[in-house]
């Protein structure tokens, strides 16, 4: 169930500050985001959040194939940013930390899970056809494209089993859309949503 | 071959390969970091394994809540090598264990199943 919040006036404290993030979390719920992740994403972030959504989808009594299909396409997003994002900082061990922003909602019966990540711009054709051909195909030829994946060698340049997109497609019975943006001259921001 | 036996953790399954009795186990969570460095050595050590295996019985079950892409890839690979096995003579009765009302577990269960011709195959729902 949700909290009904005092109105902004009334809040104590640093009143900017307070302003801006109750602006800023209302911007969230109006456009159905229950969770909003923007950072340098690692495996327990994956796990931890990961564990948040299962139980507030419990919660709401999604039934439980709704919500191991949601989970599922979260974990592919996720692992999507920390393998792919060109956004990355390297810490003295050489430890890659990638930037990426995840966020889960629900709006119009649809639960949706969104993922945005920097791109170089030289991966855009690849990454853009290879989405609109999955997203052109039936449930049985994406199960047949899902087989032939998981038994050729990954693709140059891929750090998973070059799959994963192909399994978000799978599992996002209402459709999926991709975008792209220009950042700068080498650099694109990539958005995938799902829809479950 | 000596047994192996690795408890679970909040992203990779309990694996429980019991070479003596020729009787395996994957079961759980599997989404690892990494993949390659949590399931490679084991597939290599199982394919070296079941290439020299004749007129055995093996048995080897799958009972998976949830598993990433990744893994599937690793799973396929252990398929293929269970139908080998099990094309050179040996017995192998695969066992695939889901909760009943899993369809996606279901539907992955039948997909891997459905190229297995020489092992046995058997989807066993739990509640």
């Amino acid at each position: 169930m949700s909290v009904d919040l005092p109105p902004v006036s009334s809040m104590a404290g640093d009143c900017m500050l307070a302003k801006d993030m109750y602006d800023f979390r209302n911007y969230l719920q109006n456009t159905g985001i229950i969770f909003c992740y923007s950072g340098y994403v690692t495996d327990d972030i994956l796990v931890g959040i990961g564990n948040a959504i299962k139980q507030k989808l419990t919660i709401d009594e999604e039934d439980s194939n709704t919500t191991r299909a949601v989970f599922s396409v979260f974990v592919e997003q996720v692992q999507n940013v920390i393998r792919y994002s060109a956004e990355i900082e390297t810490t003295h061990d050489m430890t890659e930390l990638r930037y990426g922003v995840i966020t889960v909602g629900k709006k119009d019966n649809r639960v949706f899970i969104t993922c945005g990540n920097i791109i170089k711009t030289c991966d855009k054709e690849r990454l853009g056809s290879k989405l609109a051909q999955i997203q052109g195909m039936d449930k049985k030829e994406l199960n047949k494209l899902w087989k032939e994946t998981l038994r050729n060698d990954p693709p140059e340049g891929s750090k998973g089993a070059g799959v994963g997109l192909i399994d978000i497609a799978r599992r996002a019975r209402k459709g999926f859309t991709f975008d792209f943006a220009e950042v700068n001259d080498v650099h694109s921001f990539f958005t995938l949503k799902a829809y479950i | 071959m000596k047994n192996i036996k690795i408890e679970a953790t909040d992203r990779s399954p309990e694996l429980d390969l019991n070479f003596e009795m020729n009787s395996f186990c994957i079961k759980g969570e599997s989404y690892p970091e990494d993949v390659t460095e949590f399931y490679g050595g084991i597939l290599k050590s199982m394919e070296n394994y079941f290439s020299n295996l004749e007129g055995e019985t093996i048995d080897f079950c799958f009972e998976l809540i949830y598993f990433n892409s990744s893994s599937a890839k690793v799973f396929m690979s252990l398929f293929d090598m269970l139908e080998e096995a099990a094309e050179e003579g040996n017995t192998v009765n695969v066992e695939w264990v889901y909760v009943s009302d899993d369809d996606n577990m279901e539907e992955l269960g039948e997909e891997f199943g459905e190229d297995l011709e020489a092992a046995n195959f058997i989807m066993k729902p739990v509640e």
